[in-house]
């Protein structure tokens, strides 16, 4: 019976009783992570290097891997996301907002709201934290070359967009026009405020930045953003129109780009959705047939679609 | 492979010989149920009980299982490294200096907590007995889900149990009313993911082995299984197809992947879910339900991280921290678990995620029948609201479509 472990059920081996970060191969992190190739549910420990509050609830937390060789090999693709964790209280799932481009550290944005994000709010420079990532598809820059890129994004929804934002910015040349429309409630509701900055510089790229209600000392536009977007009345042509942002902005963001004439093709999002194994397994992440976490969190409108009302 | 011969009385001797190497699991009667559970010697095996309370599932997925274990300690700075930030309070000297040095990639001149994290994975050999044809087609499919997707995310706890599982299925000599197997393209004497079939004649049992893990048991016996007779075999077969026979097929599944996509906002779903009492009973016996929750448990500074299985009739179970609900209605999360089944995982797997054991028939406090469900709702639309109209949706109605026992025959406990 001992030789059962290596017998009919193809590539799995002899079974090990325990497993532990030696078998995981140099670097591997979870999107490698196929068969003998590690255990997808055991995190990666990181080290918080930096604190930034964004907004009184936002706070990006720039972590880097303990492991140098998982630090050296981690990349990902704009738009995917990941399990930042605290061993003893739990993970969640958010996108990697950092530039892909960026080596030096990984970043997340993370809005106080339920256990595990108020217990991330409490850590200090030096702790540690467990992350798994990247997971999901990303938005496929590559198949946008040659087009106008359209951003709309609100609040928190920023986070979701930003290495997408970064990377289109760097690989300017590529793309035929870039336009950000950001808006938020208050102007103390921006988060990377410091990045907002640098892109005002820009004179390669439009952007729009709107709040809901004026307030003083306030010199961009006012108003929500479907409605200055409306107004804005940007041309379909060409373009791959991206929002996210709370719910109700996404609902009334898409009408108005079908009121602008967008086709359900040239319109994306991306989604959230409560996660736990973040692999395609554990059952609690889908709309229909499709599994957030592994074949999202990016899905044009045309695939939403397609897809039962369960957003 | 030879077909064997095994006398009923020599089931102990196999049993125990397997044991000497494996754990051996078995459906044993205690307290009136009957349950899988670790062979001992002198414990008899219930196999006149045709379905045990629970599938099998089990002991290759546990209800409960810790696959990470941590511990945070605090951590003495390194020699010679940089000092005088190690008299400050200690969290200033993290929020300060501190922070400075560690952004720097050096080693805190202070003492800092970190932590240590260990996966677990115990797989021990075990041979399962006992276990009925569509119980080991479960693991057959639910071996899709935890292989990954496309073969990428591979679930290591659940595939090395599986590698070291031995499947020794019995053939189901008496169907009840609530198997429905044969619908589903199984069979009672069904050989899908079966290492060895068993099946009951006169004296004993005819012992097929059908994979190499099979031909290891058959090993195992040694001198106590001989062959079979023509006799023997022939009474086997004679056997399965009389137990194939008196399986109802009440409906055809043909079509129902796309009818079920059609009717999904047909209001059938509502009507039928009302009964529901989301308690997930179903989904606990079914042998192929899969979903689970991952939970933290820390004390003091050790910890672990344990998945468990969930129930997707809870409204917890998709409610976000925002208190959005993608299903917040009994509807949507009812029309979600046979969609799951009959739509979702057959786009991905390209089988249908059932194996008409009818456990959750069996079970269902509400006497909610997955037949009668897919009768509805999986019929092609338009002849859905008309079938919603000539079927009483009431408890009599589930049990005996076509005049058979009701579900409850006396034997299951």
């Amino acid at each position: 019976m001992a030789a059962q472990g290596n017998g009919s059920n193809g590539g799995i081996g002899a079974a090990k009783t325990r497993l532990t970060r030696g078998d995981v191969a140099a670097g591997a992190t979870i999107a490698r992570a196929g068969k003998l190739a590690g255990n997808p549910y055991l995190p990666e420990v990181a080290t918080v290097l930096e604190i930034i509050d964004e907004t009184p609830t936002i706070k990006t937390f720039r972590l880097r891997f303990d492991d140098p060789e998982v630090q050296k090999n981690f990349s990902f693709a704009p738009g995917q996301v990941g399990q930042l964790g605290i061993f003893g209280v739990g993970e969640a799932t958010f996108a990697i907002s950092s530039k892909p481009s960026e080596k030096e550290f990984i970043q997340f944005s993370v809005m106080k709201a339920g256990e595990v994000t108020k217990a991330l709010h409490n850590l200090s420079v030096g702790d540690k934290v467990g992350v798994r990532a990247p997971m999901g598809n990303g938005f496929p820059v590559e198949a946008w070359k040659g087009k106008r890129i359209l951003y709309v994004l609100g609040g928190i929804g920023s986070a979701a967009l930003k290495a997408t934002i970064e990377y289109t910015l760097e690989h300017r040349a590529d793309y035929a026009g870039i336009t950000i429309l950001y808006g938020a409630t208050h102007p103390t509701n921006f988060t990377y405020w410091y990045d907002v900055k640098e892109w005002q510089k820009r004179d390669d790229i439009e952007l729009v930045l709107t709040i809901d209600r004026d307030c003083e000392g306030w010199q961009c536009d006012v108003g929500l953003v479907p409605s200055v977007l409306e107004r804005m009345a940007p041309s379909p042509e060409n373009t791959i129109a991206i929002t996210c942002g709370p719910p109700i902005m996404i609902k009334f963001a898409l009408i108005s780009f079908e009121k602008l004439g967008f086709t359900p093709e040239q319109t994306y999002t991306t989604l959230e959705k409560r996660m736990k194994c973040g692999i395609g397994i554990c059952g609690r992440c889908n709309v229909g047939p499709k599994y957030v976490c592994v074949d999202g969190p990016v899905f044009s409108l045309a695939e939403l679609k397609e897809l039962p009302d369960e957003l | 492979m030879a077909i064997k011969y095994l006398k009923a009385d020599a089931l102990p001797a196999l049993l125990e010989a397997l044991a000497k190497n494996a754990r051996v699991v078995a459906p044993f009667k205690r307290d009136g149920v009957v349950q899988f559970e670790p062979w001992q010697s002198g414990k008899d095996v219930e196999l006149d009980v045709l379905l045990a309370k629970q599938s099998p599932k089990e002991w290759v997925f546990p209800q409960c299982e810790t696959y990470l274990k941590f511990g945070y300690r605090m951590e003495e700075p390194a020699q010679g490294a940089t000092a005088g930030t190690a008299t400050g309070a200690e969290g200033e000297a993290i929020g300060g200096e501190g922070a400075a040095a560690v952004a720097a990639g050096a080693e805190p001149a202070i003492p800092h907590e970190t932590v240590e994290v260990e996966a677990l994975n115990e797989a021990p050999a075990q041979v399962i007995f006992g276990l009925r044809p569509c119980d080991a087609r479960g693991f057959v499919q639910m071996d899709q889900v935890f292989g990954g997707y496309g073969g990428f995310y591979f679930d290591p706890l659940y595939n090395s149990r599986r590698a070291v599982t031995t499947l020794l299925a019995v053939t189901c000599r008496d169907p009840r009313s609530t198997c429905f197997c044969t619908a589903l393209g199984g069979c009672p004497a069904g050989q899908e993911g079966v290492d060895a079939l068993f099946t009951q004649v006169e004296g004993g049992f005819v012992v097929e082995p059908l994979t190499e893990k099979g031909e290891a048991v058959v090993g195992t016996a040694g001198g106590d299984l001989g062959d079979a007779t023509e006799a023997q075999a022939a009474e086997a077969n004679a056997v399965k197809a009389e137990a194939t026979g008196k399986v109802d097929v009440p409906f055809a599944l043909e079509g129902i992947r796309d009818h079920l996509h059609d009717n999904i906002d047909d209001p059938g779903w509502h009507d039928l879910c009302m009964r529901c009492i989301s308690c997930g009973t179903c989904t606990y016996v079914c042998p192929n339900c899969y979903c689970f929750s991952i939970n933290d448990e820390l004390v003091e500074s050790e910890g672990e991280r344990y998945r468990v299985w969930d129930n997707c009739f809870n409204p917890l179970y998709t409610e976000e921290t925002s208190g959005h609900n993608p299903r917040a209605q009994k509807s949507n999360r009812f029309r979600n678990r046979f969609s799951h089944k009959f739509w979702y995982y057959p786009d991905k797997y390209d089988s249908l995620l059932c194996t008409g054991c009818g456990r959750c028939i069996m079970h269902c406090p509400t006497r909610i029948d997955i037949r009668e469900v897919l009768r509805i709702m999986g019929a092609a639309p338009g002849a859905a609201a008309e079938r919603a109209a000539t079927t009483a949706v009431t408890p009599a109605a589930t049990g005996a479509p076509t005049g058979a026992p009701a579900p409850t025959d006396g034997k299951e406990a």
